[in-house]
């Protein structure tokens, strides 16, 4: 390991995933350090989901490694999945149980325990203590997404995965939302996220990586790839207002074609 | 930092707890799986003189078995499985197989549950009225007569993706399973069908049912009854396992 990545939480090495004939990953590597929030970017079809559902150990990869905090996914998975926290894009909880309910069994499953104080602390953070006996099926969209990223922390893993987390929120549950990603950072948890959105990369990523057709294409900062790429043609073809910005940058590198 | 694996014992409780209290908050479809048959057992007290009590309790049990793995537990997974429910599961350091297990303990109680409302309503009701060996070779045959239809239920479900196509389907295999199965079972679909019936799922509980709470009457037949339950649960769990994929895209 070299000094590089001494302090990385996740690491991703020469990752290839196929489905049938079809190679959804090609050959991948990146990875994520303590107190970084790092984004995976790329249209429709990229790859990202399938990197991610890698690492979340839910695929089983053609080839490559990937270890979360030090342990192998192929040796150790069950300590992989101890130390991430994952918010998947759809719902995923009992619609029936009530939020303390699904505070309770993640927190079994977690090996953590909820004392009645601990939940009274957990529910005035995410501010939802009116609401703790409330059904997760009657939740707002963005109660909901509260919920999710509690329960992704629960454990306080070295990295949380991100799956497209604002999509469908309001501003204000989206800036809430970046304020708990980047309080995540400052206490040196490694975060993955994904997102369609460039402003959300923008605003919050400190890396980002853009994958297409399965192969990562750079990873930069957000500054540091508009500077790379604001002489290209086709980037300055797809900025709409004379300033290139990392939406630009995107567009100009994985085309214009709309993909399925 | 310490990595915690939580202890297995640990992770069950916990899921067994959150997927009690489901089924609790569930409790409207879980009052129709128990009244269906006990209401059909109630109509069916003038048959009891004459058909004996072992061959009504034996069909009621059949029809509350048929609901609990076709109607419940199947479309429990299928809108599980379509909301995400088992991919957050196992992104969690959680065995995969204590998921299913925690699933499948709370319809062994369901199955514990209709019997015993179809007992109590059989003595109630209909004033039937079981040896102590009867009672609990009933329940010990309902658990293996439950597993046939709970395999049949994980089958559709590995087959379909769609939570509503697999709640039609269900709904379907229930009907066609309780109709064809008790007009059957009553000589009302001829000798050819009587037959084929005789050998369904429908039949081959409901017969072992009904010997295993008259033991005195069990003999070869309803071994190979036994068998044959065994044989349908076997392969309906094959192919559950094979077909079943854990999330719908």
């Amino acid at each position: 390991m070299d000094n590089l990545n001494k302090n990385s939480v996740l690491q991703v090495e020469e990752l290839s995933i196929s489905y049938g004939d079809f190679k959804a990953v090609r050959n991948v590597s990146f990875d994520v350090k303590a107190g970084e929030i790092f984004g995976l970017l790329g249209p429709n079809g990229a790859g990202k989901t399938s990197t991610l559902s890698a690492i979340e150990g839910l695929l089983k990869p053609q080839s490559g490694n990937i270890t979360v905090a030090g342990f192998s996914i192929k040796d150790k998975p069950l300590h992989v999945r101890a130390n991430i926290g994952v918010q998947l894009q759809a719902t995923s909880f009992q619609p029936e149980l009530s939020v303390v309910e699904i505070l309770r069994l993640y927190g079994g499953i977690y090996g953590v325990e909820m004392t009645d104080e601990k939940l009274r602390v957990i529910l005035e953070n995410i501010k939802l203590e009116t609401a703790a006996s409330k059904r997760f099926g009657q939740l707002s969209g963005g109660e909901q997404q509260r919920v999710s990223l509690v329960i992704a922390m629960i454990h306080s893993p070295m990295l949380v995965l991100l799956d497209e987390p604002t999509t469908g929120l309001d501003p204000q549950s989206r800036r809430q939302l970046w304020e708990r990603m980047e309080a995540l950072r400052e206490k040196d948890h490694g975060i993955l996220l994904t997102t369609h959105s460039m402003e959300e990369a923008e605003a919050v990523c400190d890396r980002i990586a853009i994958i297409d057709h399965g192969q990562v294409i750079n990873i930069d900062t957000p500054e540091a790839l508009i500077d790379k790429h604001r002489h290209d043609p086709e980037v300055i073809s797809a900025s709409r207002k004379g300033k290139i910005t990392l939406e630009d940058v995107f567009i100009g590198l994985t085309g214009k074609a709309i993909r399925s | 930092m310490q990595t915690t694996i939580p202890s297995t014992p640990s992770v069950l409780s916990s899921l067994l707890r959150a997927d009690f209290t489901t089924q609790w908050r569930n409790r409207r479809s879980v009052m129709l799986v128990v009244l269906v048959p006990v209401v059909i057992l109630i109509s069916w007290k003038g048959l009891v003189a004459k058909l004996g009590g072992t061959f009504v309790l034996s069909n009621c049990i059949t029809i509350g078995l048929n609901a609990i793995g076709l109607m419940g537990y199947s479309n429990a997974i299928a809108r599980d499985r379509d909301k995400g429910v088992f991919q957050r599961l196992r992104v969690a350091p959680v065995p995969s197989w204590s998921i299913m297990i925690s699933r499948l303990l709370v319809q062994l109680a369901m199955i514990f549950i209709v019997t015993t409302a179809i007992f109590v309503a059989g003595v109630y009701f209909d004033k039937i009225n079981l040896s102590p060996a009867g009672y609990v070779l009933g329940y010990v045959t309902a658990i293996i007569g439950g597993a046939v239809y709970l395999a049949l239920g994980q089958a559709i479900v590995g087959l379909i993706k769609n939570p509503e196509t697999v709640n039609a389907v269900t709904r379907l295999t229930y009907f066609i399973f309780i109709m064809i199965g008790m007009f059957g079972e009553l000589g009302m679909l001829g000798h050819k069908l009587g037959e084929v019936v005789r050998w369904s799922p429908y039949g081959t509980v409901k017969r072992m049912l009904s010997a295993s709470m008259e033991p005195s009457t069990w003999n070869q037949d309803t071994t190979f009854y036994l068998l044959a339950t065994i044989g349908y649960t076997i392969l309906f769990t094959t192919l559950g396992i094979k077909w079943f994929k854990w999330n719908t895209r």
